[in-house]
């Protein structure tokens, strides 16, 4: 048997990976969920934010400063190309957004290959970071401690704009019934822009932290895309706290999992995943038909 | 009702051709709808009623033809411009935002419009709706919904409001509840375009009428002489003597 002691860090480990895979995948069902855009591309703009962050703090930029920059230029990097190719899909079939999202996805790499080369640079925490905080029962690296603190505030932020704004209302009427929305007085290509900027924001705020811990290298991104995009199909479009839960789950289960089978620890999200498809087909939290 | 023929009207429709691909749906369809008045748009299933509220709002853009509201063209632009010049719409099957409140669904509406109408108005005016204002509108009855659809079509301060087959799916007596709320927009001087299966209903609102038969205007004149003449519906709708007296409405005390 395990001892108890190797259990603990374990989960905490998880929970911070399964806190990555939610806020990727609330960006990504954001996206889905209004625009029905498969946005393969999630990824590259979570190494991009990173690589930019990378360039700020590796010329003398403060790690804060792009944490908080980075994501917003990669939103805006984002917007830029939502207004000029992505959009032009809209209301087609998935595919084609789903196409030229993976193309894109493929040119991004292709970028980093050449500027930042396919090796891992080295992109760590600030130092005020880097120690370890006593929990009481254990000890847990300080960087993972703000990396949930960030998250949690992130999704408390988001849960609040799309309550509470004006904005987050539209937003939410016009997952329901564009059509309607448009003829009420609300210009849905503005929604469409600022609900993909808002998704690729989130990822650019993951993307910055998880190249702090996981590693940047030109398809990093990739690998919190997987599981994202997963968390998504277990989860059903469309639920903020599905979401938030489904990515707990994996991480904890991915995370549990080295500990037992290590091997299994890639495996184990498409298990969960095959399990809740054949019991419930549209997800723990989805509703019926929200894909149209 | 007299014929209310008003200067310079508020929405002039001329020559309109609206097709979906290549099956044609209106064909040079023209009419007008002054300030303050209210117009029955009538005709059978599949006519092209619903297709011409489409046309007029940009939902379906016209082929050809002019839409002009207030003097501007409006025809091609998009929904929300036109929206926002002050057309209301009230939908077909009411389409409510389901998982959102009452009072989100006003909120919705609220498009920068400035005027008599707010929501504290919509909801003093629709006592009902000030009741259910934090419940589900998927969860409001038929009636219920219809009068928020035409509460959220208000919030905008529209000087124009389509409506589409207000009664449909209602029981008579929401159905009148519905009329008489319509009847009072009309004296606050809000004109209504109003497409209706149930054309003596209709009729008894409208000031004037038109008849749309597979995409083509074939009556327009006074609503008060085309209600008496039940023969001339008969003949425009192909409707039978049961049909005509079975949407009359009830006599009149």
């Amino acid at each position: 048997m395990l001892e108890h002691g190797a259990v603990a860090p374990q989960l905490f480990n998880g929970l911070v990976l399964g806190a990555f895979y939610a806020i990727v995948a609330i960006g990504l069902s954001l996206i889905m969920n209004l625009t029905g855009t498969i946005n393969m591309a999630h990824g590259s703009f979570m190494t991009l934010a990173g690589y930019l962050a990378y360039a700020m703090v590796s010329r003398g930029t403060s790690f804060w400063f792009a944490l908080l920059v980075a994501p917003i230029i990669a939103l805006i990097v984002a917007v830029v190309i939502e207004r000029t190719l992505i959009r032009r899909l809209y209301g087609r079939d998935p595919v084609y957004s789903l196409l030229l999202t993976f193309g894109l996805s493929l040119i991004a790499e292709g970028i980093y290959h050449k500027v930042f080369t396919a090796n891992s640079v080295p992109f760590s925490p600030p130092p005020a970071l880097a120690g370890t905080v006593a929990l009481g029962f254990m000890n847990f690296p300080a960087y993972r401690l703000f990396i949930v603190f960030v998250l949690v505030v992130v999704f408390v932020l988001l849960a609040l704009f799309l309550n509470y704004t004006r904005f987050g209302l539209r937003l939410r009427a016009a997952v329901q019934d564009t059509e309607m929305i448009t003829a009420l007085g609300t210009n849905t290509q503005v929604l469409y822009a600022i609900n993909f900027g808002l998704g690729i924001l989130l990822a650019g705020i993951a993307g910055v932290l998880a190249s702090g811990l996981l590693g940047l290298n030109p398809t990093s991104g990739n690998t919190l895309l997987m599981p994202a995009f997963v968390t998504v199909i277990i989860c059903g479009m469309g639920s903020l706290y599905g979401s938030l839960v489904g990515g707990l789950l994996i991480g904890v289960a991915q995370s549990l999992m080295t500990l037992f089978i290590p091997p299994a620890s890639e495996v184990v999200m498409y298990v969960l995943m095959a399990v809740v498809l054949t019991i419930r087909p549209r997800g723990l939290f989805g509703e019926e038909g929200v894909f149209g | 009702m007299s014929e209310g023929a008003p200067a310079g009207p508020l929405l002039v429709v001329e020559g309109l051709n609206t097709s979906y691909g290549k099956i044609s749906i209106l064909r040079d369809v023209s009419f007008a709808v002054g300030a303050g008045e209210v117009v029955a748009l009538l005709g059978l299933n599949g006519a092209g009623k619903t297709t011409t509220i489409r046309s007029v709002l940009g939902l379906t853009p016209p082929r050809s033809g002019s839409i002009r509201f207030d003097g501007l063209e409006i025809a091609g632009r998009p929904p929300y411009r036109v929206a926002q010049l002050g057309v209301g719409y009230v939908p077909e099957g009411r389409r409510m935002f389901k998982d959102l409140t009452t009072l989100e669904n006003l909120q919705l509406a609220e498009n920068g419009r400035r005027g008599d109408w707010t929501i504290a108005r919509v909801l003093e005016h629709l006592p009902k709706l000030a009741e259910l204002r934090s419940r589900k509108a998927g969860r409001l009855s038929g009636g219920e919904q219809e009068m928020l659809a035409i509460g959220r079509a208000l919030v905008s301060n529209p000087r124009l409001l389509l409506v589409d087959e207000p009664s449909q799916g209602l029981a008579p007596l929401i159905v009148e509840d519905v009329y008489r709320i319509l009847a009072e927009l009309k004296a606050h001087g809000v004109a209504i375009l109003l497409v209706e299966q149930n054309a003596l209903l209709a009729l008894k609102l409208a000031d004037r009428a038109f008849v749309l038969d597979s995409g083509k205007i074939v009556y327009s004149g006074s609503a008060s002489e085309l209600r008496a003449d039940r023969e001339r519906i008969r003949a425009l709708m192909g409707l039978t003597d049961a049909a005509v007296e079975a949407a009359a409405p009830p006599p009149a005390p």
